[in-house]
């Protein structure tokens, strides 16, 4: 008999030990814990800042903000796991979508905070829902855009001026070339770099809507991104020789280093090129996809918004956080910090490195990064690496056709809903 | 009761290590066939889509694709790594100075982990190998091999290589020494040479362990996973995607766990047959003295 007893302890040992690793949301002072989950590892500083100057204000709630390496793959294997932290902090971009659509997230329209975001960022995020919902489930808090950079110092000396037009930029990156340098900087070795031009190019020419158009069957990738194909083509001849050798860090690293003149990012990549050279002079300007300046889009998305899980076991404490967050001061210091744009209402300095943007920025000429509605599964980025690699004279065919194919695959439940949802509208 | 009690401690020394391999293998194994015939994406709501993941499976150039590199990938890995151990094994084996301090030496890659190597080795391959390519001005060299879909597979396969060939020297060279040395003696009085020597009597007697770490050559190299992540992230233009490699890519950040979960389980079935038909191959070659 005693031995069975045991049995039984070693049985139920295991098992503690195995069920051990979820965790409880109750603070150990009686405090309410909030834990905010944010994927911004680079901002990591800025929000050990916010954590202390909280804690330090509120008795009753203590905040935990936790950032992880690879953060959405780690927030994805804890919703596996059930284990919700209160609020997330991810880009506006299709895993909040997905979020979204496993209905994760809570309304939050009761919050007062929705009336202090820009309405050109809250329609940004209408448009990231799969399916029309009702409600508002994100907060924008800090935009970013993507252009391209360049090294500001270079382009004095050599009396360079910023392009406006697609031909003025062909003619610059001769002149450039002429002086022995190497007009972009491209590092395709990781593939999503790929998608900073593409981005940049397919905004122009294609509206913001595109996908959702291709699902409800309204147009063909083929005819809505055969510009952006081409284009992105003709700048291999403008960067360093053979770029799928180079990742983004190496990238950063040769145009920090002065290895090219302008590199085609968005203001994200900015502190990893300051921290290769402090004292670089970094600059920035709309990429000129068109031949008439007015007709050039920026690209701008949501970089950093905020969400409650509807999991939140106290929605009044996650408000409290949200309101802290975006008190004016605090969101200054972010955007100081980080070289982000504020989403919210108001007078905010733009960090300088965003001047040749500005203009955009303020009257709204801006469009959402079309990548934010591509499924990440389709994996577009090694798509158009493929088709960037591809010199057979129908590449740009193949690979549009492959885009349309493919689309329509890994969309396929959501086209049937979307089918479904118009019909029962109607 | 004493022999009741005896039957007990086995079963008491058996079960945690029952306990741990039922949960962290049998049941994920059937949770993610379970997975396998479901639209989930890893979290929130899903629906059953019953074989669908399956027929899509076989028509997917992406997981052809990886079909195709991964078998490239394992049947070139596993000759040149068994040839390049045994090399090797036999050489640390005959009677040289520093011998146990040689094996520790080639002992070395198998400690070190897959990440660290593949950083390293994908510094190399970009920056220090096109140097002396172009500095000896030889043309395929200049280039970072890693940068062709064409010869990326090469780079992660030089690296694969370079760390499998630790183990199984290690298995090659206990398996020389479970050979009498006799044998030899009398081989030599027969006036055999050096090959007809290895071929007629090493070779036989050493298929228990060539069968052994063929299977677990094989198995490792179907495996491959920490040289993509490190090297090369399934580029360029997605020539070196793994199967495990685009399991985990899709299934965890992709948001097809359904899809990919039918992927393993279709990967678990060919690595037991592939592993199976090898064993009853090299078990029918096995010679006993």
């Amino acid at each position: 008999m005693r031995k069975r007893r045991l049995a039984g302890a070693i049985v139920t040992a295991v098992f503690v030990l195995l069920a051990t690793g979820c965790g409880s949301s109750a603070g150990s002072d009686g405090k309410t814990v909030v834990t905010l989950f944010h994927y911004k590892l680079e901002a990591s500083d800025t929000f050990r800042k916010i954590q202390e100057r909280f804690n330090e204000t509120h008795d009753d709630i203590e905040l935990k903000i936790e950032s992880p390496n690879e953060a959405i793959t780690v927030l994805k294997t804890r919703l596996v796991r059930e284990d919700y932290p209160d609020i997330v902090g991810i880009g506006g971009d299709i895993d909040y979508s997905n979020f979204l659509d496993a209905d994760l997230f809570m309304d939050i329209s009761d919050f007062e905070g929705t009336a202090w975001i820009k309405p050109e960022y809250m329609e940004i995020e209408e448009q990231l829902e799969l399916l029309p919902e009702d409600g508002t489930y994100a907060l924008p808090y800090m935009a970013n855009c993507a252009g391209i950079l360049y090294n500001r110092d270079m382009f004095e000396e050599n009396g360079w001026e910023i392009p406006g037009t697609w031909s003025e930029f062909l003619e610059l990156c001769d002149g450039i070339r002429a002086a022995g340098i190497t007009p972009i900087y491209l590092g395709l070795k990781d593939t999503w770099t790929c998608m900073s031009p593409w981005n940049s190019l397919a905004v122009s020419f294609a509206s913001a809507d595109v996908c959702s158009r291709v699902s409800a069957g309204e147009t063909t990738f083929a005819v809505e991104y055969a510009e952006t194909a081409e284009k992105i083509k003709a700048l291999l001849d403008l960067c360093e020789p053979n770029p799928y050798a180079y990742s983004y860090n190496d990238a950063c690293i040769a145009f920090a280093r002065g290895e090219a003149a302008m590199y085609p990012i968005g203001s994200y990549a900015a502190p990893q090129i300051l921290s290769v050279n402090p004292d670089m002079n970094i600059g920035s300007f709309t990429f000129p996809a068109h031949e008439d300046e007015a007709d050039n889009v920026l690209t701008s998305g949501v970089d950093l918004q905020f969400s409650v899980m509807k999991e939140c076991k106290n929605k009044e404490a996650a408000y409290e956080v949200l309101r802290f967050l975006y008190e004016d001061e605090l969101v200054q210091m972010y955007a100081d910090e980080q070289n982000a744009i504020p989403c919210k209402e108001g007078e905010f300095t733009l960090p300088t490195i965003l001047d040749g943007m500005k203009e955009y920025l303020e009257s709204g000429r801006v469009g959402d990064f079309h990548d934010h509605h591509y499924p990440s599964e389709m994996s577009v980025s090694g798509m158009i690496q493929t088709y960037l690699m591809d010199d057979s004279e129908n590449a740009a065919e193949t690979f549009l056709n492959r885009f349309d194919t493919e689309w329509i695959r890994y969309n396929r439940d959501l086209i049937a809903r979307l089918k479904e949802y118009e019909e029962g509208t109607k | 009761m004493k022999k009741g009690m005896k039957i007990n401690t086995y079963v008491l020394m058996l079960l945690p290590a029952l306990i741990l391999f039922a949960a962290f293998n049998t049941i994920p194994l059937f949770t993610g066939a379970y997975y396998s015939l479901t639209n989930y994406r890893g979290y929130g709501s899903y629906d059953f889509v019953g074989l669908r993941n399956y027929i899509d499976l076989f028509q997917d150039s992406r997981v052809g694709g990886s079909y195709l590199f991964t078998f490239k990938y394992a049947i070139t890995g596993t000759i040149l790594v068994n040839v390049l151990s045994l090399i090797l094994a036999l050489g640390l084996n005959s009677r040289i100075r520093f011998k146990s301090l040689l094996r520790g030496i080639y002992f070395i890659p198998n400690i070190l982990s897959g990440l660290v190597v593949g950083f390293i080795f994908g510094f190399f391959f970009t920056y220090i190998l096109p140097a002396i390519g172009s500095a000896l001005e030889i043309g395929f060299l200049s280039s970072s091999m890693l940068a062709s879909e064409k010869t990326a597979w090469i780079g992660v396969l030089i690296v694969g290589v370079w760390q499998a060939v630790a183990m199984n020297t290690i298995i090659y060279i206990s398996g020389l020494q479970t050979i009498p040395t006799d044998i030899y003696e009398a081989s030599a009085i027969d006036g055999a040479g050096k090959w007809e020597t290895f071929r007629s009597l090493t070779l036989p007697l050493m298929v228990p362990f060539v069968s052994i770490n063929l299977i677990l050559s094989t198995k490792n190299m179907l495996m491959v996973f920490d040289q993509i992540v490190a090297l090369t992230k399934g580029g360029p233009a997605q020539s070196t995607e793994s199967i495990s490699y685009l399991i985990y890519n899709n299934g965890m950040s992709g948001g097809q766990f359904g899809f990919q979960s039918a992927n393993a389980v279709v990967f678990f079935v060919v690595i037991v047959a592939i592993s199976v038909t090898q064993m009853v191959i090299t078990g029918k070659k096995e010679e006993q003295l």
